[in-house]
């Protein structure tokens, strides 16, 4: 379970207990970086570290960090830093863990990200559900008031800085960053129209960077023990450790914290302890409910989990929620479910999106229950295939992910239920 | 500007413009639901989806809200661009599978059936947003938005409940591209379908208007009364004809005005307005479409009308018979006494219309039949003998069959002593005349008189019918009364006859017999102010109260109401009464 020799980079609550404890934090020199960037560091030179540390986005895009921060507007002002905490990807549990453990290395990343792009207001967007963790997360916000971590002139330097929690109603799309802005501001949660993107119109139409709590958890250690060491971790491309979700048919489902290029044998046999009696794996979802089925052969299995080589076997890597497919599964049955969880968050703006999935759950609906036809499945195809062309954003288009993937995989499970009304894996 | 390609065909653009609206310029058709050129495009319905090829890459995009680029390939009939909205539109046949319009856009691509189960055989939505788009963006009233997620979206004001910053512009109603949107008439209105008064809020008021320009209806038109009920806070709503128009002939600041006049002499001559029949329920006015005023059948049977002049019922039919009651509000206790005098005569010039242009059955429902004047009378036995049936009565009442619309009219005939039933098409009421409502404010402006029924008293009813009490006010027209046109040409001709009288005079002479005020008795307590019947007494700047001699009419009424006794009449001053009345007495004795 451990992450290598060096000891955990992100979940260290686990080696240290009570690190939720300010005093116990610093203790292990919490917010000495902090300090060190504001006192020491020219703004600029803190985004070039993480341009350097080769830092990816760990909400699922894994878009460069650094390169993000540098894409600010300084011509408009004032500029905004946004945690984006609506963990909403259904396997995903990972930024609850590092909220509820390790939350000032959190907290000290959202500071450092503000003091590199000189904002002065930083929120955490949290999903509804969140209601105590947002308590929670409040009450060590107010802490670091009192240790005089936030607030005007820290550290006697011409810098100000406030955090405050925003909690959203629960809707998935609102983990969509521009989606999460509106209802940041009040509005109804609907992506808007990327360009412009959120460095030069965010939050009330100011230059706000948006970052994944897990994003936000890198940076302290980054600035702390510089990029190379960083670099050091993971692959070339895909630097630092990640923390997977395990979820599904395993022995032992959590989170683990794993250099980026562990394959998937390792993390799922090595670290999950196995598929539960000893039984036979047959898909990975990578990416949560949003992810196309990896068919789980050898290949997959040995394939080092980065963003560039997941996709090489037809995956995402996404947030790293892997599901764990076996053969006790049936594969429409467990696309229902999904499908059944998109239609839900559709936030109905689009046709494609709105429609299309509705009339893509009366079909499985109807597969599952035995009544289903082959014209049934032509006809998912199409609403499939349109769903993924037409959608406003990547709600729609990746919601299809699984079923188009299943369709194309593992089709004999679909026919099986129209001709013999069962499935392989119906159990 | 740059330079792309559009169904094989060059074309240039700006680099601001999206695909859709380059595309329209071109002549290149590209079917629609959410777009409007009026607001921003939205990007919901994906109708507007072409085939896009950019380095290299080909890849379905909506056209609405990608903007062209220098080498841009679109195509907007390729295979996969067919299929996709073909697909679609089986989504939304299947969503709102009873609206014509979207039946006939899906049957354009092959759809006919809805290809899914149709739960919703009702539903007319289909969430494209354009109203809630022009509601934000145009109005600014902001009153309807989305509620809900996914397929429980739907569009409303907050809680789905009347909102009060709703301004009933019908914005919303004109842009649905499926019906799905109404206003619902709080009252419900006379001819909704071909309304009787001015159709938009800008609009040339009529045929004959000089100058022949159109003025802005600032109740009806959204930017004044967004404005309006604003308090001023959003100024800027729509302005759409501001926008279009290419002269720039429409200012939005050249608002009403108070503009003062000083003046010798003023001639009132303020009018009637048409007393609301809704007052007196028996005769229908309001439960159906086919009962109607005298005035509002003018505007039907005028040739700048809703149906162009020709006489139709709301259902848009030929009448085929006709009732014209007489006398509705007029000579009635329970509303006004007295006989509104010219109804007569238009109801039989109506009735002759309807008898020459439909060849209806027409029934004329009188009391008495008041032809007063030359030709009067023989314009009525004209109508007599064209056959217009003429009974003496007053309907006791009218009502509407909910069913087939049709009117029933229960009325005696006193000639005959008959209690008959008329069942009609359409009713005509002659409705009585009344002072306007603001008549208490004119007449307390210039000093007039009212009589009971509430006309503007004239000084003397048979020897000054045009001079009212305050000296240099007169009255013309149906403000003294109800007269008839040539009536009221004679009338105001007389009135203007006096004004120039007493303009010619130079120089004029007024009663000795007038009021003054003594200031060293004075208080300043304006008593004296509020009794003079002529506004003749004003406070000046040493806080006293001063007669207008020219004003003044001898009255004594101040006299009476100072209690200082700063006031004498002059020529009725204490020591001459009394001296009088010594004088009287000595005779006596």
């Amino acid at each position: 379970m451990l992450m290598a020799e060096n000891g955990y980079v992100l979940l260290r609550h686990r080696d240290i207990p009570e690190l939720n404890n300010i005093d116990v934090y610093r203790q292990h020199g919490g917010f000495k970086t902090f300090e060190k960037t504001v006192t020491s560091m020219e703004p600029e030179q803190v985004t070039e570290v993480i341009k350097a540390s080769g830092l990816r986005g760990r909400g699922g895009a894994g878009f460069p960090t650094g390169l993000k921060w540098s894409f600010i507007d300084n011509k408009n002002w004032p500029h905004y830093v946004v945690a984006n905490a609506d963990e909403s990807e259904p396997g995903t549990f990972k930024d609850r863990e590092i909220m509820e453990g390790n939350p000032y290395q959190f907290l000290e990343g959202v500071a450092i990200c503000a003091y590199a792009v000189r904002a002065h207001d930083a929120y955490i967007y949290l999903r509804g559900e969140f209601w105590q963790l947002a308590a929670r997360l409040d009450q060590h916000i107010a802490a670091m008031q009192v240790a005089g971590l936030l607030g005007d002139e820290l550290f006697g330097m011409d810098f100000s800085l406030r955090i405050r929690t925003h909690r959203g109603a629960g809707a998935y799309i609102c983990g969509e960053e521009t989606a999460l802005l509106e209802s940041m501001e009040g509005k109804l949660g609907q992506p808007r129209l990327r360009p412009p993107f959120p460095p030069s119109f965010g939050l009330y139409g100011k230059p706000t960077i948006v970052n994944n709590v897990e994003t936000l958890t890198n940076v302290p250690p980054i600035v702390e023990k510089g990029a190379d060491w960083y670099r050091s971790m993971g692959t070339e491309q895909s630097t630092g450790p990640k923390i997977f979700s395990l979820s599904g048919r395993v022995n032992r489902p959590g989170n683990y914290e794993l250099p980026l290029g562990a394959t998937f044998r390792e993390l799922i046999f090595e670290h999950g302890g196995g598929i539960p009696n000893d039984g036979h794996i047959k898909a990975i979802m990578a990416a949560g409910a949003s992810s196309s089925l990896i068919v789980a052969n050898d290949e997959a299995l040995d394939t080092p989990m980065d963003y560039e080589r997941v996709q090489n076997v037809g995956g995402l890597l996404g947030s790293a929620s892997v599901i764990v497919i076996d053969d006790t599964v049936s594969i429409p049955r467990l696309i229902n479910k999904t499908i059944h969880f998109f239609k839900h968050e559709s936030c109905g703006k689009c046709t494609p999106c709105r429609e299309g999935i509705k009339r893509m759950l009366e079909i499985l609906d109807k597969i599952v229950s035995g009544q289903g036809t082959m014209a049934d499945i032509e006809q998912l195809e199409t609403v499939v295939w349109l769903t993924q062309q037409g959608s406003f954003c990547q709600l729609g288009i990746t919601a299809v992910n699984p079923v188009l993937s299943t369709m194309r995989h593992f089709r004999n499970e679909y026919i099986a239920y129209v001709e013999e009304k069962c499935c392989p894996g119906d159990v | 500007m740059i330079t792309f390609t559009i169904d094989g065909k060059t074309v240039e653009a700006s680099h601001e413009e999206s695909i859709l609206k380059a595309a329209r310029r071109e002549g290149v058709p590209i079917p629609t639901l959410c777009y409007h050129p009026a607001v921003e495009p939205y990007g919901a319905c994906r109708m507007c989806t072409v085939e896009v090829e950019r380095n290299g890459q080909t890849g379905l995009e909506t056209s609405c809200n990608t903007r062209v680029s220098e080498g841009l390939v679109v195509r907007t009939h390729t295979a996969d661009v067919y299929r996709f909205r073909q697909a679609l539109m089986g989504l939304y046949l299947s969503r709102c599978p009873n609206v014509p319009m979207l039946q006939e856009l899906a049957a354009e691509y092959g759809v006919t059936e809805p290809p899914f189960p149709t739960d919703t055989p009702d539903e007319k939505c289909i969430l494209c947003g354009l109203c809630v788009r022009v509601c934000h963006e145009i109005v600014g009233a902001k009153v309807i938005n989305f509620s809900n997620r996914g397929i429980d979206r739907r569009v409303g004001p907050p809680f789905l409940e009347v909102a009060d910053e709703c301004i009933g512009c019908g914005a919303c109603t004109l842009v649905c591209p499926t019906g799905a949107v109404e206003i619902a008439f709080e009252k419900e209105a006379i001819y909704i379908a071909k309304p009787t008064g001015p159709t938009s809020a800008i609009y040339v008021p009529s045929l004959q208007a000089i100058p022949r320009v159109p003025v802005i209806d600032t109740d009806a038109c959204i930017h004044f009364r967004q404005k309006d009920i604003t308090n001023g806070e959003i100024d800027d709503a729509c302005g759409f004809c501001q926008k279009l128009c290419e002269v720039g002939a429409i200012d939005f600041e050249q608002e009403d005005e108070i503009v003062e006049f000083d003046v010798g002499a003023i001639v009132v001559a303020t009018g009637f307005k048409m007393w609301d029949p809704t007052q007196l329920p028996e005769y229908g006015y309001g439960k159906s479409p086919n009962i109607i005023t005298g005035l509002e059948f003018e505007r039907l049977t005028g040739s700048a009308g809703p149906t162009a002049g020709e006489i139709l019922t709301a259902e848009g039919k030929k009448p085929e018979k006709v009732a014209i009651v007489h006398c509705v509000g007029s000579r009635s206790e329970r509303a006004h006494s007295y006989c509104s005098r010219f109804c007569c005569m238009y109801s039989l010039k109506q009735a002759h219309q309807i008898k020459d242009k439909t060849g209806a059955e027409v029934y004329s429902i009188y009391m008495d039949m008041r032809t007063f004047g030359k030709d009067y009378e023989e314009f009525y036995r004209r109508n007599r003998e064209e056959g217009i049936q003429f009974i003496q009565g007053r309907p006791s009442q009218i009502t509407a069959d909910s069913d087939n619309g049709r009117l029933y009219i229960d009325v005696e005939d006193i000639l005959l002593g008959q209690v008959m039933e008329l069942d009609v098409d359409m009713v005509v009421l002659a409705t009585a005349i009344e002072p306007p409502e603001n008549s208490d404010e004119i007449a307390s402006t210039f000093g007039l008189g009212r009589t009971p029924d509430g006309w503007f008293a004239e000084a003397h009813p048979k020897l000054r019918p045009v001079e009212t009490a305050t000296a240099g006010v007169f009255l013309a027209g149906c403000a003294q009364g109800p007269r008839d046109v040539p009536d009221t040409v004679a009338h105001a001709g007389a009135a203007a006859s006096e004004v120039v009288c007493l303009f010619n005079q130079g120089e004029v002479t007024i009663s000795p017999t007038i009021a003054e005020v003594d200031p060293a008795k004075c208080v300043g307590c304006g008593e004296c102010i509020l009794s003079c019947p002529y506004s003749a007494i004003w406070r000046n700047d040493k806080e006293k109260a001063e007669v207008n001699p020219a004003l003044c009419q001898g009255c004594g009424t101040c006299v009476a109401a100072c209690s200082s006794g700063a006031i004498t009449a002059l020529h009725f001053t204490n020591d001459e009464i009394v001296a009088q009345i010594d004088g009287l007495l000595a005779l006596v004795v």
